[in-house]
């Protein structure tokens, strides 16, 4: 599918502020699964863009406003094409999960299976994993055993929590938004050693034609899949993914710091249309 | 560690086994006979050999100070710690009740190192060094030694000083670590073993500097006959170096020493260490980046900053990219240390190789990578994230000394030697659960050092702490270090933070030591520069301070002691028009406490109950000179004044410091019993003056008429003005404002009884008076003169091209008014002297003065609160 993509951040502040700092991640990467046909970044005030490639290789803008300003805009268009992930074969010969130590030699695969910024993996994580997954022996179906449970078992309320809210208050209260969700799902994942990171990105259905946020997961034999928590269900080409990491705190949409009031107000649009 | 220990490498892992590295027979250690106290038997002694006899490198040191006499090197040692005190060498510990800065602690005794080993050590560290520094290039960079199997990943990837946003980051001349130090311990067999490695921030080499100065000048002949390495070359070394790695700018680099700021707990090292190595010390906020390149906020506005030495730690150094609550970094200096336009020493992230796990896998690293066996051996190490070192750690939980491989997120719970069973059965079930986050060390026995104590010399447990910096060809180290011993005897580790005392360290040279002078250091084609323009905002904002509250300290005493004299206990107070002014201004400022019910008094007609009780008026006078807790007390201002001669001691002289502190302690010392009276406060408010006029005096002459100075007296000048017009105010009200005892009153608070003696030779009278302290431009207390000195110092001041600041309008309207008074209208006047023309001028420059403030402060001194971004809302 096509999609045309406009993420449009704006910061009003109360009273002028100056010596703003700001790291942007918006811009998606191309792979197997979708295309970046075009993408542009637009600030106000206007600002020179410089980007590197972060230690996951996203891509970061980064700028800074010296001068005085009481509004921020950072806005983004994307033009995008997904394609449908393949998904493990019924016919793939199972992976099981007692051996699934053996396939993390890849060094940096240990990012992906240990405690981080929102993450924390305590005994009682493990313990709720291994309810999650009895009677399951194969990896991926350990892992869709991990998505069922949290669709059974956590609560979808938006507003319920904020960007700040740690794995272990989402355990707490069983409900959250997207990205707890993730949170709750890599926090199990990696208990079980199973490699998990962080997917922020879009979900273009109606629905909801906002940022969104699921999880991938390392299956042996296959590779990453990605799964979407908050919908029980693979990702299909509606999604179109943005940024990884090991948790929301490595791929925050906009994020800096600036001299000034912190009396503002913060508004996010995002408009997805369907080109084809 | 014992020799036991020692012999079981078959225990270990192939990467560990540091201490069969090195194999040599440890000597036979017989009990050491006591020389002046019993020695531990099983220890090293540095002093004395194990056949009872002193080591030739101490003998000779000890002949020395055997001619110096036990009496002479007490008195000697006494003038010593005085030169501590004075020179001001602070530590400032953590959690301290007793006041935020502690004096130094410095033992008299040096640590002695004989040549040959320190030849050894030398050579040891320096392939350490190396060693690690192709270790943190490898981290940051392909990370060969993690794919190819020699570091496991969990080591790197699970430590939280691993910084994700520095991976990449290419350092000049790959130059990661480009300071460093090690802990190093001698084991009772004599061998030396590094207890910790310092990657980050080794900090201590000012104190090492500091000691020294004391311990040479204590024992100039001691240290003369056993040819002492000198310390300077490795300081000239540090400039080299740190010129020679900046970026682009190799003609005439900015070397700036970056500073969490005075709260931290080796402040007064970074301020002594910047000002010995010529480079200026700074804050975060003294700093910013603009288009990844480095700059420094100054007054004429933005200069280049090419290397920065920082003491701020690894993941404060940056709030964009690094810890984002940190306010003592820069925002996008990472970016800039990315963009190669900055050096950084050391890069952030180097404290992941602080991690004593590391210590498992040196011996192997250095094969691997040095093709070399490594010389120097680490205190015996065991790292949970192996199981075959799990299964040893838990097995022996109880020889050994288990602390959390990495630095924690949060501190855990304190990890101690005798563990009770609870404790024991939790910590086995903590390092099970995440085995990759513990590693055990064998315990540390100290060797022994004399020290002196109560005039005797005992053996105290000694560590040493060794610098190296980074060098064209490699590493130089220097030839000293900072020795600590412990209080007491036993001791296994040494902390300055838990009252331990430091050393001087000798290292000896077995030839004559030639003299190296830093000065010469900074070569023949030094830029002469005449004014300073680069003062920081900050340092400004400091300064302006310092002058507002030295001068407001002056004038409240000046205010104390003319209301002190005018008082008598059997007339009372408040019955004598002549006091009522003084006290009102008193009372507006806050020191005296007026009247309860009638805060916001009528001046001339308040007749406080305080004012009417002699007794009460006595005890509020004296609470507004000795009491901390009263606002605007002579006591507190001084206080003001201390603290922020330490926000600006790098800039200034030693002396003002030394000045402000000599007023501190003499308020704060003033014996209670013998001040009982007000009369009695009359001799400590005149010496109160004498020492606030050598604080002036100092800050007058000993500053060049730089920026520094010029802040210090605009906030004199306003602040003089400000108490000035605020008296003359109560003055004017006072219903007897034309008395004479009124008057002279004036005069003696304004400074100006001279100069109305030699002009009038008569009574003071109100016009006369009143046009001296306003108006005459000669009289260096008129608030003519100030103002005047104010415009002339914003003449001088870097401002916008062509537009007028609003503090010169500011002043031009002060000034206009005051050429226009005549205050004979006074003379005519009978009563209700505050309505005429000279009232208003007083009471509009009250209102004025200020803005005038305000308006420095949005001009020169940007501040103001750092606040994120960020927080994309999702559904």
């Amino acid at each position: 599918m096509k999609f045309e993509i406009i993420h449009r951040t704006i910061y009003l502040y109360a009273s002028p502020v100056r010596d703003s700092f700001n790291e942007a991640r918006l811009q998606p990467f191309s792979n197997a699964t979708q295309t970046v046909d075009s993408f542009f970044l637009k600030v106000l005030p206007a600002a020179r863009l410089r980007h590197h490639h972060d230690f996951y290789s996203n891509t970061i803008h980064h700028f800074e406003i010296v001068e005085p300003h009481s509004t921020l805009l950072v806005e983004s268009h994307l033009r995008v094409t997904t394609r449908l992930p393949a998904l493990p074969a019924k016919t793939d010969s199972p992976w099981p999960l007692a051996r699934i130590g053996e396939v993390l030699q890849e060094p940096r695969i240990f990012d992906f299976l240990q405690d981080s910024h929102y993450v924390e993996l305590s005994p009682e994580v493990w313990r709720l994993a291994m309810d999650a997954t009895v009677g399951v022996n194969d990896t991926w179906q350990a892992a869709l055993a991990i998505l069922k449970f949290i669709h059974e078992n956590f609560i979808y309320e938006s507003k319920s929590t904020s960007v700040h809210t740690h794995m272990r208050d989402v355990l707490q209260e069983k409900r959250g938004v997207c990205q707890d969700f993730a949170h709750v799902m890599i926090g199990l994942c990696r208990a079980l050693k199973i490699p998990a990171l962080y997917v922020s990105g879009y979900l273009a259905t109606e629905i909801a034609s906002a940022t969104h946020a699921w999880v991938e997961v390392l299956i042996p034999g296959t590779g990453w899949i990605a799964l979407d928590p908050t919908h029980n269900r693979p990702v299909d080409d509606t999604y179109v993914k943005i940024a990884v990491g090991r948790d929301y705190a490595d791929v925050p949409p906009v994020a800096g710091n600036y001299k000034g009031t912190t009396e503002r107000k913060l508004e996010v649009k995002v408009d997805i249309k369907r080109l084809e | 560690m014992s020799d036991e220990t020692g012999k079981k490498p078959d225990s270990r892992l192939d990467s560990t086994a540091p201490m069969n590295e090195t194999s040599v027979e440890p000597p036979e250690i017989s009990a050491a006979p006591p020389v002046k106290n019993q020695r531990a038997a099983q220890l090293f002694d540095e002093s004395v050999a194990a056949d009872g006899k002193l080591r030739p490198h101490y003998a000779k040191f000890f002949g020395s100070l055997e001619q110096i006499g036990a009496g002479e090197l007490e008195r000697r040692w006494e003038n010593g710690r005085r030169l501590v005190q004075e020179q001001g060498i602070t530590y400032n510990v953590y959690g301290d009740t007793r006041g935020m800065e502690r004096t130094w602690e410095l033992d008299a005794v040096p640590f002695l190192i004989a040549a040959e080993e320190w030849r050894t050590l030398e050579a040891g560290l320096i392939q350490r060094a190396e060693l690690i520094n192709r270790i943190l290039a490898d981290c940051y960079g392909p990370q060969h030694l993690i794919r190819t199997g020699g570091l496991p990943p969990a080591l790197i990837f699970g430590q939280p000083d691993f910084l994700r946003p520095c991976h990449g980051i290419q350092p000049k001349r790959g130059k990661f670590l480009i300071f460093y130090a090690a802990d190093l311990a001698r084991s009772p067999d004599g061998r030396w073993w590094v207890t910790s490695d310092r990657t980050q921030i080794p900090t201590g080499t000012g104190y090492a500097l500091a000691n020294r100065l004391v311990t040479s000048r204590t024992l100039p002949e001691a240290f003369r006959d056993c040819q002492v390495h000198r310390l300077a070359g490795f300081y000239r070394e540090v400039q080299k170096t740190l010129a020679q790695l900046a970026p682009l700018n190799t003609e005439n680099p900015r070397v700036v020493m970056l500073t969490p700021g005075p709260y931290n707990e080796t402040y007064f090292e970074q301020a002594y260490l910047a000002r010995y190595l010529g480079y200026q010390l700074v804050e975060g906020q003294d700093l910013t980046v603009r288009d990844d390149k480095v700059f420094l906020k100054t007054l004429a506005g933005l200069e280049a900053v090419d290397v920065i030495l920082r003491r701020v730690d690894d993941e404060f150094c940056d709030p964009l990219e690094l810890r984002n609550d940190s306010i003592l970094g820069v925002p996008g200096l990472v970016g800039a240390a990315r963009d190669g336009n900055v050096t950084i020493a050391n890069l952030p992230g180097s404290s992941l190789l602080q991690s004593p796990a590391f210590m498992a896998f040196l011996p192997g690293l250095c094969r691997h990578v040095l093709g070399e066996k490594l010389k120097l051996p680490s205190v015996a190490t065991w790292w949970c994230g192996q199981k075959s070192a799990e299964n040893y750690v838990l097995e022996h939980l109880d020889e050994l000394f288990v602390k959390p491989a990495f630095r924690q997120r949060q501190p855990g719970p304190a990890l101690e030697r005798n563990l009770s069973a609870a404790a024991r059965a939790a910590l086995v079930a903590r390092i099970k659960f995440q085995p990759h986050g513990f590693v055990a060390q064998e315990w540390v026995e100290l060797s022994t050092a004399p020290a002196l104590d109560g005039g005797k010399l005992v053996p105290r447990p000694v560590s040493l702490r060794v610098y190296l910096v980074a060098t064209e060809n490699g590493y130089a180290v220097m030839p000293g270090g900072l020795s600590r011993v412990a209080p007491r005897a036993g001791a296994s580790f040494v902390s300055m933070q838990h009252g331990g005392m430091s050393k001087d360290t000798w290292v000896l040279s077995d030839q004559p030591v030639p003299e190296v002078s830093l000065l010469s250091a900074t070569g023949p084609n030094i830029e002469l520069r005449r004014v300073g323009n680069n003062l920081p905002s900050r340092l400004a904002d400091n300064f302006f301070w310092l002058g507002r509250y030295a001068e407001r300290a002056d004038a409240t005493t000046r205010l104390l002691r003319s209301a002190l004299r005018r008082f008598t206990p059997e007339r009372g107070g408040g019955s004598l028009p002549h006091l009522a002014p003084l006290l009102e201004t008193l009372e507006k400022q806050g020191q005296l406490k007026g009247h309860q019910s009638q805060k916001q008094s009528q001046p001339g007609q308040s007749q406080s109950m305080s004012r009417q009780n002699p007794e009460a008026l006595e005890a509020g006078l004296l609470a507004a000179i000795f009491d901390p807790q009263r606002d605007g007390s002579v006591r507190q201002l001084v206080g003001h004044l201390q603290r922020i001669a330490m926000f600006v001691r790098d800039r200034t002289s030693n002396d003002l410091w030394r000045a402000a502190n000599q007023l501190g302690d003499l308020l704060a010392n003033a014996p209670k019993e013998k001040i009982l009276l007000a009369a009695d406060a009359l001799g400590i408010l005149n010496q109160t003056l004498l020492g606030l006029a050598s604080f002036h005096g100092l800050a007058r002459e000993n500053m060049t008429r730089a920026q520094g100075w010029r802040f210090i007296d605009i906030g004199m000048r306003i602040e003089r003005a400000l108490s000035l017009c605020t008296f003359l105010d109560c003055s004017l009200r006072s219903p007897e404002a034309d008395n004479p005892s009124v008057l002279e009153a004036v005069l003696e608070v304004a400074d100006s009884t001279l100069t109305y003696r030699s002009r009038y030779n008569l009574l003071p009278n109100i016009a006369a008076v009143y046009d001296l302290v306003l108006l005459d431009d000669t009289n260096p207390r008129s608030l003519f003169f100030q103002i005047n000195q104010l415009a002339q110092h914003f003449e001088r001041l870097p401002r916008e091209m062509e537009s007028v600041t609003p503090q010169q309008k500011i002043l031009r309207d002060c000034s206009s008014r005051l050429r226009t008074l005549d205050t004979r209208e006074l003379a005519v006047r009978a009563g209700n002297w505050s309505g005429g023309e000279t009232g208003k001028l007083v009471a509009e420059t009250l209102r004025d003065l200020p803005r005038l403030s305000d308006a420095i402060a949005v001009s020169y001194f940007a501040h103001s609160e750092i606040s994120r971004t960020g927080g994309g809302c999702q559904p």
